[in-house]
């Protein structure tokens, strides 16, 4: 493998490796790990119960539940490759789905405009937390844990602790429905990821995000302005956990304050082991959506087969676990590789 | 036997591919004995060290014996000081203390805290100095942490004979400071230890040495008693002769200044002021401590400017490294894998991440494409080896890592070149290649500043050399009294002995 590998680049250094081995290297399975487990999951259940796993209502439900989860992951790609973790996203997409829902109800705001200034909101909370941890130099892990406390404290003083009912049908209109069968949240999903695919792999501003990630002091001293980084990546994670709260909102048809820390855990997951896949331990877009939904797959093939609740918890560490381990042991082997042809200085 | 050595070295040779790094070098160390170890970078010093410590093993044929160890003690009776002293910064010096003691069961008791405060307020005291052991050691002098360190490696020792290896302890040591740990160093042989004492630090090891081995070349060259030495016979045995063959150093004709520093002051170095012609390529030398290795990092503004001023081309640069850059400064930082790269980035990425701006396309993304040839042309010139872009960073090897760094900074055509320790951890090969490529660079017009330990280096590449001592440029070689073996003299003398001699000071006072 590795053969073909530098043979091939070798001989063609400035233009594009021949079409087989990349697309060999690109199947390699710890390229695509995720892929292959969903391929698997997926015959597994297709055996198992094809009747209702086969069936295509069950996928679209599938598409369509997780399309926030997906989306509150994909926001969480942002920061976490500027080398920033948000604890708040959870809190985040909770508060947003509370105020959208206290905006139109209770101070009788537009859709469009109470939509807008939530988002609006979510840039905020976005930029607030990036100056605790650029300037006041608190660390991002203890922040957003901070800053998740007192929004989770804005969410009950907000809602009273009570579901905000009585969301009109202009909004919830966003949460079912759909363009040929694709629910609003799965396009706004697709949409989002692309538009977020498309900074981080090939603008400047995703070098500059990734190169903050990977080392700010060296990121710093190539000219790269990593406060103005580590800031706007929160913002725009502010911005898209905002629409993912629009559309918890939009979805249930009401306001729960209980609904946004549900979202946290599935989102690190996803997103960590979205970065075992594609790009070789690099936090990116669609790795953290296949994981996603793969994760998801699993965990509808376990309820539609009527395993015990406590299987799709067991299906998601174990998965998680063993392809971030693998992902692991690959790089301690390239990095043993490296070291024995170092020369000795 | 009663007086024999506790250390004896015989014949020891190492071999690294290429190079010949100790030839035979042979000592002992009595018990009481002070040893004091020089020669100048590259000498074979800390090769020796490591082999000391077991982390090289040397050539077959070298003999090291502990003759007064009991035979068959597991770990050897040398205990080795570095300058990093391994200590844990949070810790006071009493828990410092105790994370040396063995663990057992009774260890998941709670600790005797008074008894081990008493013991640790003693052991400081029997050697004459006093400070608070309950602060944490991140609060305590150089100098008392130094003092830790030596404690903690004493408080296992179970009787006194054993060897003590001081490596450069002193170099980030103010006078008064360094006082109180050779007092110190003086009472640990007292009691019956030898001691190895390495330092650059000539005055000081004339103050504290019994005897003094000098290498060079991985040879040993001298080794004179007490009193059969001074700070001028050791920078001679150091520096040695003169090389006849000298590398041309002609003047050369007054190009604009691009490069104006005015007093500037930073980590270490205060007042500094120099200038750098187009095509001109300035080193910077002085020993660890002298201020010469933050010029580059604080003239940058990757490290914090506290005075002064920089001007490209007589438009000011304020302290930072984005402002550095868009007036045409590059810098090459010594620590590569931690300030030079972003190491599991490709090589690509690394290479164009000052400038992307000219690869944006219409569609604001960059042309991934045009990006790949821009590199693999790079690539080509720098001769980075294997020719692949996309391979992460950190898996080229350590001379390719450095052309990858240098191409990221000359595809800016730099005014300003600045470099640390441009050639460290490269092998010789590449380091050729380094130097063709700064080389060029100056020809293409940049104003080049180089601060190296390397001495060779600095000869073979440096149109004039600023000598940097305690914080600010002492001495300029240039012309005809830019030799090695000048330099080194210049380099590792101390400023006093300067004076005395007569020798005057050029730089930057007024």
């Amino acid at each position: 493998m590795t053969a073909i590998e530098s043979g091939a680049a070798e001989a063609a250094p400035s233009r594009p490796a021949p079409v087989l081995p990349r697309l060999r290297r690109w199947l390699a399975f710890r390229n695509i790990s995720a892929i292959y487990l969903g391929v698997l999951t997926f015959a597994v259940f297709a055996v198992w119960i094809p009747d209702t796993f086969l069936d295509w209502t069950t996928w679209k439900t599938v598409l369509d539940a997780q399309a926030i989860a997906g989306l509150a992951a994909v926001a969480l790609v942002v920061p976490l490759a500027a080398g920033v973790f948000n604890l708040a996203i959870g809190a985040q997409v909770g508060l947003s789905s509370i105020v959208v829902g206290w905006l139109i109800v209770d101070r009788g705001q537009g859709v469009a405009t109470s939509i807008l200034l939530t988002v609006a909101a979510g840039v905020v909370i976005g930029l607030v937390t990036g100056v605790l941890v650029v300037r006041a130099r608190i660390d991002s892990l203890i922040a957003t844990l901070g800053t998740s406390s007192l929004l989770a404290a804005l969410v009950t003083a907000v809602s009273g602790g009570q579901q905000i009912l009585g969301v009109p049908d202009g909004l919830s209109r966003l949460g079912s429905g759909d363009v040929a069968g694709f629910t609003y949240p799965v396009i706004g999903l697709g949409l989002i990821a692309l538009l977020v695919w498309y900074l981080l792999e090939r603008t400047p501003v995703g070098r500059h995000i990734y190169a903050t990630g990977g080392n700010a002091e060296a990121a710093r001293l190539a000219g790269v302005r990593i406060d103005a980084v580590v800031v706007g990546s929160l913002a725009l994670c502010g911005a898209v956990t905002a629409v993912a709260g629009v559309l918890v909102t939009a979805r249930l048809a009401n306001a729960d304050p209980t609904i946004g820390p549900s979202y946290l855990l599935p989102a690190f997951t996803a997103a960590f082991l979205g970065s075992t896949q594609f790009k070789g331990g690099r936090f990116n877009v669609w790795g953290t959506v296949v994981s996603v939904y793969v994760l998801a797959m699993g965990v509808k093939g376990f309820q539609l087969a009527g395993a015990p609740v406590w299987i799709p918890d067991v299906f998601n560490g174990v998965i998680l676990l063993a392809a971030v381990a693998m992902s692991k042991l690959q790089t301690g082997a390239r990095r043993r590789a490296r070291a024995s042809t170092a020369p000795t200085s | 036997m009663r007086d024999a050595p506790l250390l004896e070295v015989r014949d020891v040779s190492m071999s690294f591919p290429g190079v010949k790094a100790l030839r035979n070098v042979s000592l002992k160390v009595d018990s009481g004995e002070i040893l004091g170890l020089l020669g100048h970078n590259g000498s074979g010093k800390s090769t020796l060290v490591k082999i000391l410590a077991r982390l090289h093993r040397p050539d077959d044929g070298a003999e090291i014996t502990f003759p007064r160890a009991a035979s068959g003690s597991a770990p050897d009776p040398i205990h080795f000081i570095h300058q990093d002293l391994g200590l844990v910064p949070l810790l006071s010096t009493v828990e410092n203390l105790a994370i040396g003691q063995r663990l057992s069961w009774r260890s998941l008791l709670p600790s005797p805290r008074r008894r081990q405060r008493r013991a640790a307020r003693r052991v400081i005291d029997e050697f004459g100095v006093d400070f608070d052991v309950e602060l944490p050691v991140a609060r305590l002098t150089p100098a008392e942490r130094t003092i830790v360190a030596i404690v903690r490696a004493l408080d296992g020792w179970t009787d006194p004979h054993n060897v003590l290896v001081l490596d450069e302890p002193t170099a980030a040591l103010h006078g008064q400071e360094a006082e109180t740990l050779f007092a110190v160093v003086k009472e640990v042989a007292r009691r019956g230890a030898g001691i190895i004492y390495i330092s650059h630090r000539l005055d000081e090891v004339v103050d504290l040495a019994d005897r003094v081995i000098v290498l060079k070349d991985g040879a040993q060259v001298a080794e004179r008693a007490r009193g059969d030495f001074d700070h001028d016979t050791l920078v001679e045995l150091i520096a040695g002769a003169s090389r006849s063959l000298l590398t041309a150093h002609p003047a050369r004709e007054a190009t604009p200044v691009v490069l104006d520093v005015k007093e500037l002051s930073g980590p270490a170095f205060a007042g500094v002021t120099l200038q750098v012609r187009a095509g001109e390529i300035v080193g910077i030398a002085g020993l660890v401590g002298s201020g010469a290795q933050h010029v580059c990092s604080t003239v940058f503004g990757a490290a914090e400017r506290t005075g002064g001023a920089v001007a490209v081309s007589d438009r000011p640069v304020h302290g930072s490294p984005r402002a550095a850059i868009r007036h045409g400064m590059g810098f090459v930082p010594a620590d590569r894998r931690r300030l030079g790269a972003i190491v599991g980035s490709s090589a690509r990425e690394n290479l164009t991440l000052p400038r992307l701006r000219p690869l944006v396309n219409g569609r604001g993304s960059v042309d991934t494409a045009r990006e790949r040839r821009e590199v693999g042309s790079w690539f080509a010139r720098v001769d980075v080896r294997p020719l692949l872009p996309e391979r992460a960073f950190a898996l080229f090897s350590g001379g390719n890592q450095q052309k990858i760094v240098m191409a990221k900074w000359l595809r800016n055509e730099p005014l300003v070149l600045l470099l640390d320790e441009p050639t460290q951890g490269v092998d010789v090969g590449a380091k050729a290649g380094i130097y063709q490529l700064i080389m060029d660079a100056a020809a293409a017009g940049a104003a080049v500043l180089v601060a190296s330990s390397d001495d060779k280096e600095l000869v073979e590449l440096c149109d004039r050399v600023v000598v940097f001592r305690d914080g600010s440029p002492a001495e300029e070689l240039q012309g005809a009294s830019l030799v090695e073996a000048e330099l080194i003299r210049v380099v590792i003398s101390s400023s006093g002995a300067r004076a005395a001699a007569g020798r005057q000071t050029s730089g930057s006072r007024a």
